[in-house]
């Protein structure tokens, strides 16, 4: 700490800073000081507020609480300066939060988290915060079962600047939904996960005020997803959408968004209209354990701009499907396909996605009986792969590896998992693949350590990450390696959440429907879920490979 | 099964042995890397305010604070072993205070808090969940 804390200050003060740094050191505390001007600066009084501001941004929020506990000042700063904050959102908040949101008067990203155990906060507090926090928007629900549909309308009411809302465990409505959509114009991002007060012939949810902001939607584990049908539909300007693990017959809002703007009225409202007839802006289509079939994937094929899609866990779609998606799709960067084993998407409509998509940056293919004609066209063709998995698969071995090696300029990043692969493919690996980078090996158990050691020989530059050895070499000690984390724990625990004791008597009967038509492949879902955090990325591969 | 007699005992990174009362030490804990001088220190602490919280001791509140201003009046080496070890052990409390006296001293703040005042943000910040995002 050589240096004076502002460039402003002049010699005679530095001087005093040095002089004072050394006697402070030498008496250890700050009481009883005498009143020598020198010993007694306070170091930081030099630097503006909005310096030392600037310095707590680089500190969690623990720290920064730590910090605020130093003197006044640094509480003050602290205060004013902190944009984003979590709270345990219990019941017993209630009384402290006129002092935390005068404490705290710049949030603007809000997170409330209750847990299971405790009550959360009500309608009341949530109403107050509303009113603190003029210059909300972000906000994020966890749990909070208290809060109502009436109290979510309020809330909308006050939070104009509202643009991005998520809300997960929550037991209010429709009605607090659409409040939300009708106060919130600029509403930019909606995420609803497992809202349990959405009943039967509850009412539809629409775009409301927000149909031209809304930019991104994603629906989760919601069992009255029928409803959320006019929202989909009606946000004209969406880039993304993500259904996962909904009831609802997703086919016919594909379709209504696929045709939606075909009609010629329609064109002349939007603002880039441009000469190619499709205006739709969706880029990225996340479909995940639904109700949707190769009717829906002709529909998307409508929406020329994709270039993101997963299809996951969906057994109605098929080749036909994907094809069709393929040579309408042309800009695709990134396709994720999770086949569920089930054999009906494979190499036909891979060997389409390797003709019509040259873009192609990415590619995962999990439980998809892909073989080197197809992976070997993707290889050829698709220039630009700079990132591809494959996993769970009993046809992709060494001749296929040997296809990627030989073909796969541009690949960075591969990932094989649990695929009947031996030390011949990495054999193949060691001269080819130019530009890898990372390479991760999981359950693979034809291939050895010592495989493992020679690619690192041969190629130093190259990040491999495999499983250990273990002298059992089977599932468990893989897993045991790996981390549990990495095993299919999440696929059940989210079907056990979707049948909820506390789910209301009327849609037991839809709970049990959901959970009998992807309940099935639970168990075939080992590897499946191990690539879900891994895909689930904004950057997919970056850091997690 | 008395749990006020329940004994632990300690074993420090220079070999020393201590034997404590389970209410004192709270967690399960490796203590590899605290010398015997500071362990001592930090189980002085970790009683005395055990005792004031249980009401073995006759101590007001203002009182502990200043015992708790006198015990940080150390040298930064000190100080510093403090903080690690109390992290280490993770005793919330202790880190704080090590942590706000090591900062004052650094930069040679005044400690402007009332008791009061600092305890009511200490209150305040409880509400506040330490890891972001999650």
């Amino acid at each position: 700490m050589g240096q004076s804390p502002s460039a402003a200050l002049d010699r005679e003060s530095s001087f005093s800073h040095r002089f004072g740094f050394l006697s402070s050191s030498s008496l250890g505390s700050s009481d009883g000081f005498s009143d020598e001007i020198l010993a007694n600066r306070d170091f930081t009084a030099e630097i503006p507020d909005e310096c030392l501001a600037y310095v707590f941004q680089f500190l969690g929020p623990g720290d920064r609480n730590r910090c605020s506990l130093v003197c006044k000042r640094w509480l003050c700063v602290d205060g004013w300066s902190r944009y984003r904050l979590s709270l345990d959102a219990q019941s017993e908040i209630e009384a402290s939060l006129p002092s935390i949101f005068m404490r705290f008067d710049s949030i603007t990203k809000l997170t409330l988290r209750c847990s299971r155990r405790s009550i959360s906060l009500n309608d009341g507090a949530l109403v107050a915060i509303s009113v603190r926090c003029q210059n909300l928007t972000r906000l994020k629900l966890r749990g909070c079962r208290e809060i109502s549909d009436k109290g979510m309308s309020t809330f909308a009411k006050n939070s104009k600047n509202l643009r991005k809302l998520s809300c997960g465990s929550c037991t209010f409505g429709a009605k607090a939904l659409n409040a939300v959509l009708d106060y919130c114009s600029n509403l930019e991002e909606l995420s609803v996960k497992r809202l349990r007060g959405i009943h039967d012939g509850a009412e539809a949810i629409g775009p409301g005020t927000a149909a031209s902001s809304l930019k991104t939607i994603c629906l989760k584990e919601l069992v009255n997803g029928q409803s959320f049908e006019p929202l989909v539909v009606g946000a004209k300007n969406l880039k993304a959408l993500k259904i996962i693990h909904c009831l609802g017959d997703w086919d016919r809002v594909l379709q209504l968004i696929g045709n939606r703007n075909r009609n010629g009225k329609e064109n002349l409202h939007l603002n880039n209209y441009n000469s190619n007839g499709n205006n739709d802006a969706l880029m990225e289509i996340h479909l995940e354990r639904l109700q949707v079939s190769d009717i829906g994937l002709s529909a998307i094929s409508k929406c020329a701009k994709i270039e993101n899609l997963h299809i996951v866990k969906t057994p109605d779609c098929s080749n036909y499907g994907l094809v069709s998606v393929a040579e309408h799709c042309k800009l695709l960067k990134k396709l994720h396909v999770d086949g569920w084993r089930t054999n009906r998407i494979g190499d036909e409509g891979l060997v389409a996605v390797a003709k019509h998509c040259p873009n192609l940056e990415e590619l995962v293919l999990v439980g998809v009986n892909a073989t080197h004609l197809s992976l070997g066209a993707i290889a050829s063709n698709c220039s630009k792969l700079e990132r591809l998995a494959l996993c769970g698969s009993g046809t992709i071995g060494n001749t296929e590896i040997a296809c990627i090696a030989a073909k796969c300029m541009a690949l960075k990043k591969l990932c094989i998992k649990g695929c009947p692969i031996s030390d011949i493919a990495i054999e193949a690996l060691g001269s080819g693949c130019p530009s890898l980078v990372k390479i991760k090996l999981r359950k693979c158990r034809g291939v050895s350590c010592e495989a493992g050691e020679w690619l690192r020989e041969q190629r130093g530059s190259l990040v491999i990450n495999m499983d250990a050895c273990e002298v059992d070499g089977g599932f468990e000690a893989s897993v045991s390696n790996g981390g549990i984390h990495e095993v299919g724990v999440d696929y059940p625990q989210v079907v056990s959440q979707v049948v909820d004791r506390d789910a209301s008597t009327s849609s037991n009967g839809r709970l049990a429907l959901l959970r009998s038509k992807f309940g099935l492949f639970a168990s075939r879902n080992f590897v499946a879920c191990t690539f879900r955090r891994w895909s689930n990325n904004e950057d997919s591969f970056n850091g997690n490979l | 099964m008395g749990s006020t007699s329940t004994k632990i005992k300690l074993r420090t990174s220079d070999q020393k042995v201590f034997e404590v009362e389970k209410a004192v030490a709270v967690h399960v804990i490796h203590v590899h890397s605290v010398s015997g001088d500071i362990l001592s220190k930090i189980l002085d602490y970790c009683k005395k305010h055990v005792n004031s919280a249980a009401g073995k001791e006759d101590i007001s509140p203002e009182e502990l604070y200043e015992w708790d201003a006198n015990f940080v009046k150390v040298d930064q080496n000190t100080l510093f072993d403090l903080i690690l070890a109390a992290n280490c052990l993770k005793i919330e409390s202790l880190l704080d205070l090590t942590c706000q006296t090591e900062i004052r001293t650094t930069f040679n703040i005044k400690n402007d808090y009332t008791i009061e005042a600092e305890e009511a943000v200490r209150r305040e910040n409880k509400w506040a969940f330490d890891m972001l995002g999650v």
